[in-house]
């Protein structure tokens, strides 16, 4: 029997693998942008300080560095390999595949990273012993080796989403992978939202600063930075969206909480209006008012921000080809990669999976619940969790009074085509169907009043809902198969698109991630 | 597990270059990263040993030791984080399911990382004076080496756990009972471990040779405070050399059954020989040590002993799954992407090169300048190349990438 190589999976049943991996990677971006943004600041004030005759700036830059040391490069440096540390264990496909189509980028980007931190303890501990021209030097080492450093992760995090070419699946070089549009958009987004960041949590320092016509400069230039760098990275985020493929901005529209765009529409506000006060009145710049800003950004900007890059690429988790559930969903034959599905559906996961005890390889009515409990581990924890609590739980979707047949044909109907929007395409055998049905039943589902009307705002008994998509879907399976893999809804029957006779009645739970 | 299996986990997208390569520069850079890591250690508990001392020499080394630890934190972290990339590219069956069989403590390593090193920070901060008034606080010293020894212990755990296959379901699925948490490592070898952290002895001791000879070039030279280093230096080195030895051997003598081949193959005897070699240095130096650049060259010895550690220990390793479980890490399909590798080794060798040199030479020599430093012009022509390289490589990056895009 042919294997699929799908690891053994780390489900932590409080809050789940999805948020642990968003919580590292969101408070990695506040420390990296930040500090990479400084980084760049620092250069042009060295640059200022040392053409004006202005020794002050640079016990700024001092003052700052030492902050930044602590705030982006002991937390910084950490927190990246953290990412690394929380895909391992909560996506090590995902992570497999980025690593193995961009090694020597990473590698690139480590030559970076030890300038970069060498660079950081010399600018702070040698400000007052080396001469004015070797600091210039430094600091402008320091701001391109950072600014290198983010060049490189960008194309990266762009192959996440979407490869740079289209013809990368059948030439996969790595330039074909790394470079598109996506790329200098999110580049261009990237760079403006560090600069914003800079000149928030430079305010920290800035408010400390005795002498107050200092202080006045240094509010000044950091609210033109701000206001600036505010502007273009709203005109830069139209820009990024314009290069997104159009099931990330179905998704988007779809899926998404309801608050994320009034929190980011709001958190830009107050971040314009936060600089605009301070231009005008540099005494109202206040440490606790700067640690304000810099909490609203991370809550409204940055948390919303990096659950929506998560959740628009799904349900792919890198490069398109590997399924967030980690079976690879899509051929790439310049790297000769086949997909899973085709495996899948022939087999099932239950005796191709690799670590699954051998007494649950076959499903009996004595394991059924057990056999469908590692089944919803290995095709959906990832994604949904299995306990009340956590990202998306697994219960939501269904109701009490939902029976296991209806179950089946939930499955069936809404999974195994791959034409659920936001889902990957999950091949379930009858008897893995069955497996994992009984599981979920024994789950607290909740109680609904099942003479109901089905409203758009309430979650749906699988049995209505499915039988809908089944009667529709009759005789569409098989055009749902492995050919269609991997690209966007496109199957029709009766004139309307399976995914929205499948995926809408559940989609209101999907709001609240 | 078949080796049938190991090979489905494998990653289908192959290796952009040789595997050999990925094999080569992990050995190396987690030699650079162990022996950062062991000079934390060393000068951390050196820190800690001089901090609440009566004796001045003592305080001031504490003091030069607390900035030294602090700074090989940041380096440990930054030169680890190559040996886990590559580590990941020709071992992935292994890493990954060894990680996400202790899930828990692998988010757990990122948090207790970060504790231990605000910890350090802590002590720092709580004692600014530390030479002239003595140690205050210490509780956060000894937090921040118990943490820092404990990310240690868990990476070991992860590193082990990834050479026995064979217990892989039984650790997932107890009795047959999926336990997918992670909460548990499931395996050590704790002479082993004992073995890599005791190396912090003579490695700081090789450290303290080059910190003295170091000391001994300043202007200000206090000749009293280098002669006290001395013997202190050679009694880390001479007897933590010793102590790792015999920790080395008991490991070797208590090499599980797969592994009881290596205990006496040449690979662990060209270890054990490496490391006498470093001990026995600057013994052979005799007096010359305090003549040219002698004092700094223990160190390099050490360095060169961490290497071919590491060196056997991938052997031991590949080896290991190779005889015992089928797989070959040498063997991964090859695309090859040479854009890729160019760019890393032009970086590496000419950008990063350049780059470096000339920071760690100003680094160097403003440390034993009396007052304001200014480099020499040859020097400064190197800082300003190293500009231009980046400018130039930021230059091809988009001359490139616009390029690839617009065609």
């Amino acid at each position: 029997m042919e294997f699929i190589g799908l690891y053994p999976t780390w489900f932590e049943p409080g809050v789940g693998s999805g948020w642990i991996i968003g919580i590292i990677a969101t408070v990695h971006v506040l420390f990296s942008h930040t500090a990479v943004g400084a980084a760049i600041f620092f250069a042009f004030l060295a640059s200022y300080a040392h053409r004006n005759d202005r020794p002050d700036l640079l016990e700024f830059i001092r003052r700052y560095g030492l902050f930044l040391l602590v705030f982006s490069y002991v937390l910084g440096s950490i927190t990246g390999p953290g990412i690394w540390y929380s895909t391992t264990v909560g996506s090590p496909r995902g992570i497999s595949a980025l690593i193995h189509n961009f090694v020597w980028m990473w590698a690139t980007e480590w030559v970076f990273f030890v300038i970069e931190v060498i660079g950081v303890y010399m600018l702070v501990y040698l400000a007052s012993r080396v001469d004015r021209q070797t600091h210039l030097r430094l600091s402008i080492i320091f701001g391109l080796t950072s600014y290198t450093t983010m060049l490189v992760i960008v194309g990266i995090l762009s192959f996440m989403m979407w490869p740079g070419k289209a013809d990368w699946f059948t030439d996969t070089g790595v330039l074909n992978g790394f470079f598109g549009a996506n790329t200098f958009a999110q580049l261009a987004m990237r760079t403006a939202f560090m600069f914003t960041m800079t000149a928030v949590v430079g305010g920290i320092v800035a408010a400390g600063f005795k002498d107050a016509q200092f202080k006045r400069d240094v509010a000044r230039k950091l609210a033109w930075l701000g206001i600036g760098s505010a502007i273009l990275g709203v005109l830069f985020f139209r820009w990024y969206m314009a290069t997104l493929p159009e099931t990330a901005t179905l998704i988007m529209s779809n899926r998404m909480p309801e608050w994320f765009p009034i929190g980011v529409i709001g958190m830009l506000v107050a971040v314009a209006a936060y600089f605009i006060m301070t231009l005008l009145q540099p005494r109202a710049l206040v440490a606790t008012g700067a640690v304000a800003m810099t909490l609203v950004v991370l809550v409204f900007g940055l948390w919303p921000g990096e659950v929506t890059r998560e959740s628009i690429r799904k349900p792919w988790v890198a490069g398109q080809y590997v399924y967030s559930n980690q079976v690879i969903g899509r051929d790439v034959p310049g790297r000769g990669i086949e997909s899973e599905i085709p495996l899948l559906e022939e087999h099932g996961f239950l005796r191709t999976m690799v670590f699954l005890p051998e007494h649950l390889r076959e499903v009996t009515p004595d394991n059924a619940v057990e056999a469908g409990h590692a089944l919803a581990l290995a095709a959906c924890s990832n994604c949904h969790s299995l306990t009340p609590t956590g990202m998306r739980p697994l219960q939501d979707y269904f109701t009490a009074d939902s029976d296991i047949d209806a179950i089946v044909d939930y499955l069936h109907a809404g999974l195994a085509s791959g034409n659920t929007l936001y889902m990957p395409q999950i091949p379930f055998t009858d008897d893995e169907a069955f497996a994992l049905a009984s599981f979920i039943s024994t789950l607290t589902l909740p109680v609904t009043d099942t003479g109901a009307t089905v409203d758009a705002t309430e979650p749906m008994a699988p049995t209505a809902l499915v039988r809908s998509g089944v009667e529709a879907n009759a005789g569409a399976d098989s055009a749902a198969g492995s050919d269609t893999a991997g690209e966007a809804p496109s199957v029709e029957t009766s004139g309307q698109p399976l995914a929205a006779l499948v995926s809408s009645p559940v989609a209101p739970r999907e709001m609240n991630p | 597990m078949s080796p049938e299996i190991l090979y489905a986990l494998r990653d289908p997208a192959g290796v952009p270059t040789q595997p050999w390569l990925f094999l080569i520069l992990g050995a190396l850079t987690l030699a650079l990263h162990l022996a950062a890591v062991q000079v934390m250690l060393g000068t951390g508990a050196l820190t800690l040993r001089g901090a609440y001392s009566q004796s001045s020499h003592w305080r001031r080394l504490a003091a030069h030791m607390l900035t030294t630890s602090k700074i090989a934190v940041s380096v440990a972290i930054v030169i680890g984080v190559a040996p886990l990339l590559f580590v990941q590219v020709v071992y992935d069956p292994f890493w990954y399911t060894s990680n996400v069989l202790s899930g828990w403590w692998v988010i757990g390593f990122i948090l207790i990382l970060i504790v231990g090193y605000i910890a350090l920070y802590a002590f720092y901060w709580k004692n600014h004076h530390l030479a002239s008034e003595g140690g205050r606080s210490g509780h956060w010293m000894v937090l921040s080496l118990a943490l820092l020894l404990l990310v240690g212990y868990i990476v070991h755990a992860l590193t082990n756990q990834m050479l026995f296959p064979e217990q892989w379901m039984a650790w997932y699925a107890p009795d047959g009972n999926i336990e997918p948490t992670g909460r548990q490592l499931h395996y050590s070898h704790p002479l082993r471990f004992a073995f890599f952290i005791a190396l912090s002895l003579p490695v700081t001791g090789a450290w303290l040779l080059g910190y003295r000879r170091y000391q001994q070039a300043r202007p200000d030279a206090d000749a009293d405070y280098i002669a006290w280093l001395k013997p202190l230096a050679m009694r880390l080195l001479t007897l933590g050399g010793v102590v790792s030895v015999i920790l080395g051997v008991l490991w070797m003598l208590t090499l599980p059954e797969k592994m009881a081949w290596f205990a006496l193959s040449p690979w662990s005897v060209l270890a054990l020989a490496a490391l006498l070699v470093t001990v026995a240095f600057p013994l052979l130096l005799g007096a010359r040590i305090d003549r040219g650049y002698w004092g700094y060259a223990t160190f390099g010895v050490g360095a060169v002993a961490l290497i071919v550690v590491c060196a056997v220990r991938e052997v031991l390793r590949y080896v290991t799954l190779v005889g015992s479980h089928g797989y070959d890490a040498l063997d991964y399909t090859v695309h090859m992407d040479w854009y890729s590798l160019l760019l890393f080794l032009l970086t590496f060798a000419v950008l990063g090169g350049v780059t470096l040199v000339y920071m760690l030479t100003v680094a160097w020599q403003a440390g034993q300048t009396t007052g304001r430093y200014s480099p020499s012009p040859a020097l400064s022509w190197m800082g300003n190349l190293s500009i231009g390289l980046l400018g130039l490589w930021i230059l091809a990056y988009f001359a490139i990438g616009f390029y690839v895009w617009a065609s």
